[in-house]
């Protein structure tokens, strides 16, 4: 079972075993992987790699801990990648990598994976096939030309497989979202790229599984997009809402009080 | 060559419903066939370049055969980034088309201008080609569609005269032999600049190579070619640096060759002015003229 609690007690025992950084990134969309592998993606079909099986595509590739925790859960990573995260020659590197079985997109460059998941659903409409093709973008990577001609094709080729997840945890790496590049208002810009649009608390695990059921059985033609009000370094005290913890290692003191929070 | 390409693309997709070509809101007529024959599987994405490059790397990891086309000056050089990530990493057998490169596009600026895209690609894993003629454009595309890895085409100057004019080549080689003689002096040449090589090879009775191959090539052959000559000489629409010219460099110096090498090619990084494209190409002292002049000399020597 892929509970919350333990996707980020995962994610701060690989922080402080590699001295990581971007815990706050990971923590911030845990609801949204947990959600995601729970109700919404099969996850035996994922393991098989079948043809018409779903996708969940991770372009804002700085969270991707909180995949590794989930693919970790779901038994496609196994414990000592965990426990050896960034030991030389291990598997799992800091950002996205789709040389990871389970991650399907690189998305370490901001802006690149959700232009690959446009074409995984591209394709998958070519084909009639149900996949359904999620991507998790930042709202910070949103400053990216190449998401919005991404966004574009989606909503011109009437991609309504393509189910887009924005992170909106309102910091990028130097600051608020608002005073470095505002793009407010996410829904209103989304409904007028020609997405059907919903938005909501992006911690609340009943309110995101019930939105993206609407998203998923809608029957529009128009692709989706939900913007997921998050906190980045949610779920432990002293990280939330504090940019820092894009940056900061775990110490002994800190990993411990973050430890003793997360019951 | 452009004819060649127009139909190969056409019959692919006549004959492979998941063969696809996408082009970002370029190519014209270059697609009326394919459009004809095949309209669902040529895909304008509009003018969106690096998310054409990145849904065409989707595409293809979910099992499509795909085709990007684009201007040489935006596809590879806009979207290098994309194709590093999404098409070399991920090791897919994504065919890069890049029109128009070197100076065709004089009259457009230095925006439309491209002498720097082999230079740029060569070190990524990508097989790049870049054909004389039509008839190793053919040869070009049917080998870039049997490759298990991402392939660059460099299309120059399309309406330059046939290179292989008596024995038309029949396999695709690093170096195809153009003229045979007991010179001491040979021409490797690359693209557009094959024809001019050829006049002044005829002329001064010197070895002629066209190099339609300009990475992952057999360098045993090329090493092999090398060796009998005393003055190596290299013409190409691209900078001197980066492109044929330094690939032929590296041979002769990692191998301790004797040669001596002159390299021609794009030393001036952008044509000063507007004009045609005979207009470049004399400013880039890649002209009929000058080359005669010059290798006059070096085979005087």
């Amino acid at each position: 079972m892929i509970s919350p609690t333990n996707l980020r007690k995962t994610i701060l025992c690989m922080a402080f075993n590699a001295k990581s950084v971007h815990i706050g990134c990971a923590f911030s969309l845990v609801e949204i992987a947990h959600v995601l592998y729970s109700k919404f993606v099969d996850t035996k079909k994922l393991q098989s790699l079948a043809p018409d099986r779903d996708y969940v595509c991770l372009s804002k590739g700085h969270g991707v801990m909180a995949i590794y925790a989930s693919l970790y859960e779901l038994g496609m990573i196994k414990k000592d990648e965990i426990e050896n995260y960034f030991s030389d020659g291990s598997s799992l590197t800091g950002l996205a990598d789709s040389h990871v079985p389970g991650i399907e997109v690189s998305g370490g460059s901001l802006g690149q994976g959700i232009t690959v998941a446009t074409g995984i659903a591209l394709s998958k409409k070519i084909d009639n096939a149900p996949s359904k093709i999620f991507c998790i973008v930042g709202d910070g990577e949103l400053n990216e030309g190449s998401a919005w001609e991404a966004i574009m094709i989606a909503a011109h080729r009437q991609l309504n497989n393509f189910i887009l997840i924005v992170d909106a945890n309102g910091f990028q790496a130097m600051g608020r979202c608002e005073s470095v590049l505002c793009m407010e208002s996410f829904k209103a810009r989304f409904e007028a790229f020609n997405f059907e649009t919903i938005e909501c608390d992006g911690h609340d695990v009943n309110a995101l599984e019930t939105n993206l059921s609407k998203l998923v059985n809608s029957s529009s033609s128009k692709p989706k997009a939900l913007i997921a009000r998050t906190v980045k370094g949610k779920g432990v005290s002293f990280m939330e809402n504090d940019n820092i913890w894009h940056y900061t290692r775990l110490t002994q003191e800190t990993y411990q009080k973050a430890l003793s929070e997360l019951k | 060559m452009r004819d060649v390409l127009s139909t190969f693309l056409a019959s692919k997709a006549q004959a492979d419903k998941n063969f696809f070509v996408l082009s970002g809101d370029h190519g014209y007529a270059l697609f009326d066939e394919i459009r004809k024959k095949a309209p669902d599987q040529f895909i304008n994405t509009g003018v969106t370049e690096q998310a054409m490059v990145g849904a065409a790397a989707g595409m293809a990891k979910t099992g499509k055969k795909v085709v990007i086309y684009g201007l040489s000056a935006f596809i590879p050089m806009r979207v290098l980034e994309f194709i590093k990530m999404n098409i070399c990493y991920e090791k897919l057998p994504v065919i890069i088309l890049g029109d128009g490169a070197g100076t065709v596009y004089t009259t457009l600026g230095a925006s439309h201008q491209c002498g720097e895209d082999v230079a740029c690609l060569k070190t990524l894993p990508v097989k790049i080609f870049s054909p004389a003629d039509k008839h190793e454009m053919e040869l070009c595309l049917k080998e870039a569609s049997t490759l298990n890895m991402p392939s660059y085409i460099r299309i120059g100057k399309s309406d330059k005269p046939e290179v292989h004019t008596q024995n038309k080549p029949t396999k695709l080689s690093s170096i195809i032999s153009l003229q045979k003689t007991s010179s001491e002096t040979a021409i490797f040449a690359t693209g557009s600049m094959v024809s001019t090589a050829k006049i002044i090879s005829e002329k001064y009775n010197l070895s002629l190579y066209s190099c339609p191959i300009l990475s992952f090539y057999d360098s045993d052959e090329v090493l092999i070619a090398l060796k009998k000559y005393k003055n190596i000489i290299t013409m190409e629409e691209h900078s001197i640096y980066g492109g044929l010219g330094s690939n032929i460099a590296d041979l002769i110096a990692e191998n301790g060759l004797n040669g001596k090498l002159t390299k021609f090619g794009i030393k001036e990084y952008f044509t000063k002015g507007c004009g045609s494209y005979e207009y470049a190409i004399k400013f880039h002292k890649l002209d009929f003229e000058y080359l005669d002049a010059k290798i006059k000399t070096i085979c005087s020597l």
